[in-house]
Order: C-alpha cells, then structure tokens, then sequence
C-alpha cells in the first residue's frame, strides 16, 4: 500500500487522478446498476461527479488565495455566488438582457474578479488573522443581501430556470445536452489545472513563494506584495466565479442564497487542508474526498443505515449526512496531528512545514 | 549620487532618526558605522523606500525618492541587502539569484550576471541546487550579498554584512565589496564592525543614537581618537 502510494505520488499526480477519472467513467453506468440493485435506487455517478468538477474548480481558486499567496481567505462561497447570480441574471427570462451560457460563463468570473479586487484592495494590507475577519463577514454580508435583494435575485426561491448550454446541434445529438455541463466542467477543470501549473513555474509563482518565505527580502528584490497580493486574490475570485456560474447551470438556479454559507467556505477550506495547501492535485484530492463523502457516500451510507434501523428516516442519527461535521472535524483533528502538510502536498510546501529553515548564528 | 538631507524617521511616538545628512558619490565605498540601535538599519530602510522618513529629503540621481514605492526604487538601481542575511531558506541557491534578477527585463544580462556571482562565490556554484536554509552562516551572506547583485544595483546597500561571521570568512566578504565596487558599483555599507568597514571605504560617517556625529575619510576615521575609544577598541 504504501509502495502503491509512493508510485502514485512519483507519477504527475493529477494527470493521474483525471485519467483514473475519465477512465472510469464509462464504468459509471455498470457501477450504478450495481448499487442500484443492492440498494433500491441508483446514484448516477456522473451527476455527482460534476458536483466533484466544480467544487475542485472552487477549491483552485481558494488554494490560488489561501495556498499560493497566504492570504487566508474565508469567504469563498461569496464569490462562488457572485458567479451563480450573475449566470441567472444573465440567462433567465426575466431579465432582458440575456446573453445565454456563454455569455455568463465569459462574464461571471469578470464579476466575481471585479468584486475580489474592490474587496481586496483596501483589505489586503491587513495581517493575516483581521484578513480573516473581514472576508468571514464579506461572505455573510453577501449570502444576506442576496436574500433580501429579493427584486433582483428572487430571494430564497434563486433565479430560475436558467437555460442549458447552447450547443450545436451534431455536438448535442453525439454527447446529448445532459453531459454538456459534464464535458464543460472537466474542460474547466483540466485548463484550470494547467494554467495554474504554467503559474507555479512562471515569474509570479515564483513571486509567491518568495512572498511566503521572506516577505521583507521579496520587497528588497523589487517585488511589489500589495499588488502580487491582490493579483492572486482577484485570480483566485474569478476562478471561483466561474465555478459559480457552472453550478447554477448544472443546477439551473442559482439556488437558495443559503447555500453559499460560511459553511461552505469552510468545506472548501477543508479540501484544501486535507489534500494539502499550496498543492494544485491536494485541492483537487480535497474535493474528490470531501464530495465524494458527501454525494456518493453519505446517501449510501444512508441508504443502508436506514435499510438496518427499519424506516424511521425522521431519526437525526439515520441520516449520514448528519454525520458529516463531526466526521470532517475528526479528520482535521486527525490530519493536524499527523500530516498537517495534507495527504498530497507539494513537495515545497511539505518542507516549508517540516523543515524549518536552519537559523545559523 | 545619494543624497540624503535632514532625514528624521521615527517608528509611532519613538524618533530614531534626528535629521541626518549624508551622500554618496558614483564610485564610491561610504559606510555608516555606529552601536547597535543606533538607526543604521531605519536609515537603509528609508533609502529604500521600505519606511517613510517623517521629514527630510532623499534625491537618487537627482530623483526625489520620498514619494515612491520600494519596487519602484529598486527599479532605479537602488538595491538593498537586507540585515540578518534574509536569503529565501527553501528556495534553492539559483531560484534565489533568479528572485534578485525579478525586475530585470535582460535575459543576456542576467545570465552574464550569473556568471559574475558564481565566479566571485564559487561556493554558490557548487551549491546551486541545494535549499538556501542549509546553507552555512557565511554561505547565506554571500546568497544575500549575490542576490542583490542579480538586481543590478547601481548602488547598493549592505546592512551589516559581517553580523555573526568568523573573521576569514567577514575578509572575504568585504574583499568582494571591494571587488563589486571597483567593478563599478558604488556601495553604502552600514556596520557595526568599524575597523573592516572604515579599512574599505573611501568615506565614512558615524551615527549616534539618529544623529551623525562625525565624518571623513576612511583613514581620517581611522586615526580619530574618538572613533578609536568608542568604536575600535583602543
Ligand atoms: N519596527 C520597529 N518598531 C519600533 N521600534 C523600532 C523598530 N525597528 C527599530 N526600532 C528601534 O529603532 C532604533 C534604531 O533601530 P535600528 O535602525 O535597527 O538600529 P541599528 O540598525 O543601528 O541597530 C532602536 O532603538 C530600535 O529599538
Ligand atoms: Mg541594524
């Protein structure tokens, strides 16, 4: 196992990942007929793991912030919902200006960049734990106003129903439309990872170790933290605005503004946290664990449990995904205690946790 | 070159520096020599830009450089190596010269450049790709003092390159001073070490808790009586 583990870790990991993937997926059909006669009722896998693609898109984003740059970011799901609501002003037919999927998709992340830089430019200057404070408060002021801001965004009932994607017809008649927003969210995912690993390797990666690691030294070689700082805040906004804009197109709404709760921004932490911070394949492990727990797992487990204790469904205890807090709390404990650099971190960001730097008089 | 006139900076109600005045000319070694706490470090941060002095000026090349941000200074050629050897622990040795090379738009010149490092600190060539925390005390100063190199300072500041080294390898540090300086560049060294620094300099000045209470050549401060008694042991 642990053979298999250092194999797996040697190899490009996340190529890895999506290939195991995308190899499966033809096997999802096999793999729901079985469960669904084991259990009564399918999951059809291939809609969870969308909900998997784009929560691993959120969680890139959160890792560009919290990750790469430092700044540690807890109000993910504010932007997320940016994205969400600009797709459904954008695409439902209240509205008159409707510039359809595509043009959502294009402007959401516009939206949610523009809000992470109106956020982040008076706010970034601030050390790390007020930074904290005010993005905590930005995400809940955000998640309120939405909900009263009922004229615009239709309140707790979400702006629906938001249109599927356009596409051509031969493209829908050989993929169909229900695996577009499949096919559109791995594509997103995929030209995430890559333009997230040419940025690790390019000057600006580079600036944003060199910021972790010495923030005075980096000022003294010319860099500029406020501006490095913001760069990757307002990247790491968009990205999730467009996450945001996927999942109310896969939704078609952009749901009850209490999703986007500081919950969420905290399962998005918790991705990070457990599959490695700063590591683009331990944000995406992160997601795939924590998704995977809570849309296939969990309904099955639930499924089971239910099946052992006779039908009493309204018991709080019989439903996993009640569980899940205190599971999730208990593998953090767990991972600070013995692999605080996640179960898949970078190879620098393990160092910078385990090895401190020799301080030589 | 520099010049710096009735500089004052203080940190909250604190003042630390009581207008001070000094300048260096292109080509020259000038070093700050003075106790510790005495403001060296806070004067080097505000040439940088790093702290904003509460008054006083500071013209670079005949720029007003008060107002401007410390990327923007750096830009000018103004480039500091900070106190306390702050190399990049876990970045190796070459992603740490690469990180002094950051504003620099000459991929040519950065590369002659590293040539110049590696041949003034041959040490570093063998080190390359090893983390630069693992590096030994006199090692990490020469990264320091190499990175700012890689900056292509037209003047640089030293703070206290010699802090915590053993006598052979500080003369091999002030000696690659000497050698950067007649190579063209003009150097502000600030040190508590005054014997090595005022032995290299062609000027030097003395601070005193945020004031400059004396000045001259290397060889004038050298055979100062005061100097002598306060800073040289003697
Ligand atoms: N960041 C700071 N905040 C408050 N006081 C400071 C700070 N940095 C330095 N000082 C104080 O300013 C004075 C001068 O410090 P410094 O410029 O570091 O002197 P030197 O480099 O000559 O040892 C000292 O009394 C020091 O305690
Ligand atoms: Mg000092």
């Amino acid at each position: 196992m642990a053979a298999l583990w250092q194999r797996l870790q040697k190899q490009g990991g996340i190529e890895l990942l999506i290939r195991v993937v995308l190899l499966l997926y033809p096997f999802f059909p096999v793999l729901d007929w079985a469960v669904q006669s084991l259990t009564g009722q399918g999951i059809r896998l291939d809609r969870q793991l969308v909900n998997i693609f784009i929560f691993g898109l959120l969680a890139l984003a959160l890792n560009l912030q919290v990750g790469y740059a430092g700044l540690l970011q807890l109000g993910i799901a504010a932007f997320f919902a940016i994205g969400a609501m600009t797709t459904g002003v954008l695409t439902v037919e209240k509205y008159p200006f409707q510039l359809g999927f595509w043009g959502a998709i294009l402007v959401a992340p516009v939206m949610a960049g523009a809000a992470g830089l109106l956020l982040g430019a008076p706010t970034l200057r601030l050390r790390g734990d007020y930074l904290a404070i005010v993005t905590l408060g930005f995400g809940e002021v955000m998640r309120i106003v939405l909900l009263n801001l009922e004229n615009i965004t239709d309140g707790p009932r979400g702006l629906n129903p938001i249109a599927e994607p356009w596409l051509p017809v031969f493209v829908k008649d050989t993929i169909g439309a229900e695996k577009a927003i499949y096919a559109f969210a791995l594509f997103a995912l995929v030209a995430a990872v890559v333009l997230l690993r040419l940025l690790e390797r390019s000057r600006l990666g580079r600036a944003f170790v060199a910021l972790r690691e010495d923030e005075l030294a980096a000022a003294c070689m010319g860099l500029d933290p406020a501006r490095i700082k913001l760069l990757a805040f307002a990247g790491g906004a968009a990205l999730a605005g467009l996450a945001g804009a996927l999942y109310a197109t896969n939704l078609t709404t952009t749901a009850e503004p209490n999703t986007y709760d500081f919950n969420y921004s905290v399962m998005v932490l918790c991705c990070l946290i457990i599959g490695g911070l700063g590591s683009l394949r331990g944000a995406l492990m992160g997601a795939l664990l924590l998704m995977g727990f809570d849309n296939v797992v969990s309904p099955l487990l639930t499924r089971v449990l239910q099946k052992a204790i006779g039908g009493d469904s309204n018991f709080v205890m019989a439903s996993f995904s009640n569980w899940r807090w205190i599971i999730f709390g208990a593998a953090l404990v767990l991972m600070m205690r013995l692999r605080p650099e996640g179960l898949w971190p970078s190879r620098r960001i393990a160092k910078e946790l385990h090895e401190p730097p020799a301080e030589v008089a | 070159m520099l010049n710096v006139a009735n500089m004052s900076a203080s940190y909250g109600a604190i003042d630390v520096l009581k207008g001070i005045s000094l300048r260096v000319e292109e080509g020259e070694i000038v070093t700050l020599i003075g106790a510790n706490g005495a403001g060296k470090t806070t004067t080097l941060m505000c040439i940088s830009g790093l702290h904003k002095p509460r008054s006083g000026q500071l013209t670079f090349l005949g720029q007003d450089i008060v107002p401007m941000a410390p990327h923007h200074i750096v830009r000018l050629g103004l480039v500091q190596s900070p106190e306390g050897r702050k190399v990049f622990p876990r970045m190796t040795v070459a992603e740490n010269l690469e990180m002094g090379a950051y504003t620099r738009r000459d991929p040519d010149g950065v590369k002659t450049d590293y040539e110049r490092v590696y041949s003034l600190f041959p040490v570093l060539q063998e080190r390359k790709t090893q983390p630069a925390g693992t590096l030994s005390g006199g090692e990490q100063q020469m990264l320091a003092v190499g990175r700012a190199m890689m900056a292509k300072p037209r003047l640089l500041l030293l703070d206290e390159p010699s802090l915590g080294l053993a006598p052979l390898i500080v003369a091999r540090i002030f000696e690659v001073i000497q050698t950067l300086n007649q190579q063209g560049t003009t150097v502000l060294l600030v040190e508590q070490n005054a014997r090595m620094a005022l032995r290299i300099a062609h000027r030097g000045y003395v601070l005193e808790t945020g004031t400059v209470t004396m000045e001259g050549t290397g060889v004038e401060l050298l055979a100062d009586s005061r100097v002598q008694a306060a800073y040289l042991g003697e």
